[in-house]
């Protein structure tokens, strides 16, 4: 196990396979949107050349355990030739032999489905070494570190790592980040973003204590989130920024984890347009994004896309019960028919948007929607005795394919066979192996009684059984594999977000 | 050290802001960039004018200089755009400065929210300018599904009221020639022909505010649009069936007229063929999916049957999606 003192003088240089400059990287956003949304630390330009050219058919050897669905190219096939087309073929071409289990450099032992097993203590070492110090050709990075922390910690804590010894360092980190004004930026200087400022609460609430939450300056957050707001119900992701669905749902997630007052600040400019709190129009705003082919956009009118689509989802069940406000918002047949497109045989991941790649990251963006999306189907559940029959709607065992064989390279995950590894990739693949492998439920018992968050601190889990084999459902992964469970609309874990609600619950904000 | 800005005159009046990585505290700070000597004394300028709320031709040259160093910097894009309208720069120029910047940094996330606030300037830019659909092609032509680009394209429908120019469906047009299963192409056709176009908020599905089944339905329908785009589709269905993107538009223009899915039963059968020995050969998915969705409701078992199909044989990846529609229809009164 590698053990990096948290605390420790000695700094170590982040290791790289490839030292190699980032070339493109979307400083702050949700990763959502751009066309590869993958722009991290290692994102590496001419990945393609490491991938192994092999032929589409299935000669070679199929580990036993596999079924046909993952090693062999869909039934129908349009003879058609374009650019998605080639792209997707090439991509089939690159995972085969991966889903077939036959790549020397796949981690042994298999599991009796023909599963690699989880590379853990590499890919602890590798979120590790991304914590650490980075060459100047990564400069790129330069707004994005709030995001290297949250990415690091959470894939730690979902590895199982006690990432609280990070608390002095973390701390040290984001109190330069912090704004007069209110928010936290990409760092020194740089202007209050939403997404650096989900990035920081999330980051604070893991490593959690008093001294962390109280960095946080409530006040400020609270006046800034106020300029945000928009009168269309929807957020600003900064002051003179875009406005977007990423806006919304991270301005939600931090108003709710730090128990801000719902009203606006007297001088929000929303205000003016009739608005009074965080959340007049804001489901309205989000039933807007959702389009023709029933996914959710990043703003009205623009395309669904998978990212987009978690935010929306995870901001409306932050506004209360999912069987509530996820019909009510939300066209949920339409929904439900393109959520399950997004999935991909025999890739088993997920895509983001209609004719696109599958990519490890929409484990997350993608996965997350459906434990949500199948909370709005079951209803809450009673703490105690939770209904054991709900099944879920999408294939796990194809999405665990696609992670263990398809996503893991020698340390660290990443997009697809082919892509170099980077802490974002690494998070949300083992995000989406974790929703494989807990069962997510919203119930009567919330940490918090205060109306309208009881429901988002309500939600509970249990784990999935690795033995599971029935004609519907297969676990693929064995218990070693398993990773502890995240909060679906948090993504941190529970507890994490509970203790940073009810500290400031005990600490009311004055306003007088 | 004697740095480009500390060694120049011009910007001798000005106390650098150095970085604050937090170190100070005792504890090393994460995830830390060895930064370039010349990026950190840029940097340090940049704090110090931003501090001050600087408006000067000096700072804005600072912001083209760390834009070069980082484009990905989304706070010196929003501090640059300040000073060019306090100034009252001229914004065609910048306009061709960021053609170059936009050609060099493909992916880049900020340019294109920056080329929206300046477009968004009414005096500078009253109506489209002339060669602004030809640079966007440009750059789908490097990447045609670029997020940030369709988004800014949309934008600018709305912004200058362009649904029925010719030039924006002839290009989305051209596009879908050219890749058929470019879906961004699709979407974009959608909201010119049907997104709404008066109510401010609104934007993308017709209705798009009325609950659940209500969306999507538009209060007034042309049929000869209607009836034009749905045999548009049908033509870019026939050339790859098994395309996606085209059936979800058809579905989104039917719902939009408020008409059943019935009406496409002759065409949609061509794509499912039941033979005399009650052998089914399929060409397309999506074309099983909507008979099952036809047959719903007056012949619950042959819609059963398309769907089991689906589950087997066709898209079994999406058993349990598929189970869950036989369920609903199975127990549907």
């Amino acid at each position: 196990m590698p053990v990096i003192a948290a605390t420790g003088k000695q700094r170590r240089k982040v290791r790289f396979s490839n030292n190699r400059p980032v070339t493109s990287i979307n400083a702050n956003n949700l990763q959502a949107t751009s066309n590869s949304p993958a722009p991290t630390a290692v994102s590496n330009p001419i990945a393609s050349k490491s991938s192994t050219k092999t032929i589409m058919s299935t000669t070679a050897a199929v580990r036993p355990g596999v079924p046909a669905l993952f090693t062999e190219p869909p039934v129908i096939h349009d003879p058609l030739t374009t650019e998605t087309s080639e792209l997707q073929e090439q991509t089939l071409e690159k995972c085969l032999p991966f889903l077939q289990g036959n790549q020397k450099s796949q981690r042994e032992p298999f599991s009796r489905h023909g599963v690699p097993a989880l590379g853990r203590d590499d890919h602890i070492g590798f979120l590790y070494d991304s914590l650490e110090e980075y060459p100047d050709d990564f400069v790129a990075l330069d707004a994005s570190r709030p995001w290297m922390c949250y990415w690091a910690l959470a894939g730690l804590s979902l590895l199982g790592e006690d990432v609280s010894k990070f608390r002095q360092r973390v701390i040290a980190t984001f109190t330069p980040m912090q704004n007069p004004t209110g928010g936290f930026g990409g760092g020194h200087g740089q202007m209050s973003h939403s997404a650096s400022s989900y990035a920081a609460v999330l980051t604070l609430a893991m490593v959690g204590g008093s001294e962390a939450y109280r960095l946080i300056d409530r006040r400020g957050m609270w006046s800034w989130l106020g300029r945000l707001k928009q009168p269309d119900g929807g957020f600003r992701i900064c002051e003179n920024g875009e406005e977007d669905v990423r806006g919304a749902y991270c301005a939600m997630v931090v108003i709710s984890l730090l128990d801000l007052p719902l009203e606006l600040p007297p001088d929000a400019p929303a205000r003016q347009h009739g608005l009074e709190t965080f959340t007049s129009g804001l489901p309205e705003y989000l039933s807007r994004c959702q389009t023709f082919e029933g996914g959710m956009s990043g703003s009205p009118g623009t395309e669904a896309h998978g990212a987009y689509a978690f935010c929306a989802l995870a901001c409306l069940c932050i506004l209360d019960r999912p069987e509530k406000v996820i019909p009510r918002y939300m066209d949920v047949p339409l929904l439900l028919s393109w959520l399950s497109a997004r999935q991909y045989a025999p890739e088993g991941g997920f895509a983001g948007r209609t004719n696109k790649l599958v990519d490890g990251c929409y484990s997350h963006w993608v996965g997350g929607c459906w434990p949500l999306v199948q909370s709005a189907l079951d209803g809450m559940q009673p703490a105690a005795a939770p209904n054991k029959a709900s099944g879920n709607l999408y294939c796990r065992e194809g999405l665990t394919r696609y992670i263990l064989s398809c996503c893991q390279a020698k340390r660290g995950l990443r997009d697809k066979p082919g892509k170099h590894p980077d802490s974002y990739h690494t998070c949300y693949t083992l995000t989406g192996l974790s929703t494989t492998q807990h069962r997510h439920y919203h119930t009567d018992t919330s940490a918090t009684s205060k109306e309208p968050f009881a429901s988002a601190f309500s939600w509970k889990y249990t784990p999935v059984s690795s033995n599971v084999n029935d004609d519907t459902d297969v676990s693929v992964f064995e218990e070693t594999d398993r990773v502890n469970p995240a909060h679906p609309l948090y993504v941190i874990p529970h507890k994490a977000a509970e203790d940073m609600r009810l500290w400031y619950e005990k600490e009311p904000l004055d306003f007088a | 050290m004697a740095g480009k800005y500390s060694s120049d005159p011009e910007w001798a009046n000005i106390q650098p802001i150095p970085l604050n990585d937090g170190s100070d505290s005792g504890s090393l700070p994460l995830a830390t960039i060895a930064y370039a000597a010349d990026y950190l004394e840029a940097m340090s300028y940049l704090r110090a004018v931003m501090a001050a709320n600087e408006m000067s031709d000096r700072a804005l040259k600072l912001t083209e200089d760390i834009i070069s160093l980082n484009p990905a910097h989304y706070t010196v894009w929003i501090y640059r755009a300040k000073i060019l309208f306090a100034l009252e720069k001229d914004l065609l120029e910048e306009l061709e400065w960021l053609n170059g910047v936009s050609l060099t940094y493909l992916k880049n996330y900020q340019i294109w929210h920056h080329r929206q606030v300046l477009m968004s300037s009414t005096t500078h830019f009253p109506t489209l300018p002339p060669k602004e659909s030809s640079f966007l092609m440009e750059m789908f032509a490097q990447d045609s599904k670029n997020y940030h680009v369709w988004t800014y394209r949309h934008w600018l429908v709305r912004h200058f009221k362009l649904w029925d120019h010719p030039v924006e469906l002839a290009d989305v047009e051209s596009l879908i020639n050219t890749d058929v299963r470019n879906n961004s192409a699709w979407n974009h056709r959608f909201m010119l022909r049907f997104g709404p176009r008066d109510d401010q908020h609104a934007a993308g599905m017709p209705n798009g505010d009325a609950p659940g089944s209500e969306k999507g339905r538009m209060a007034v329908v042309d049929e000869d649009v209607v009836d034009g785009e749905l045999g548009y589709a049908k033509a870019k269905i026939v050339r790859a069936p098994e395309n996606r993107s085209p059936w979800a538009y058809a579905r989104g223009v039917l719902r939009a007229a408020d008409r059943g899915l019935e009406e496409w039963r002759e065409f949609v059968g061509k794509f499912v063929i039941v033979k005399e020995d009650g052998e089914v050969v399929v060409k397309s998915t999506h074309a099983l999916e909507w008979l099952a969705d036809v047959y719903a409701r007056e012949r619950k078992e042959e819609a059963v049957r398309m769907l089991t199909l689906l589950r087997e044989k066709y898209d079994p990846i999406r058993t349990n999606y598929w189970d869950y529609r036989i369920q609903m229809i199975s127990s549907a009164v």
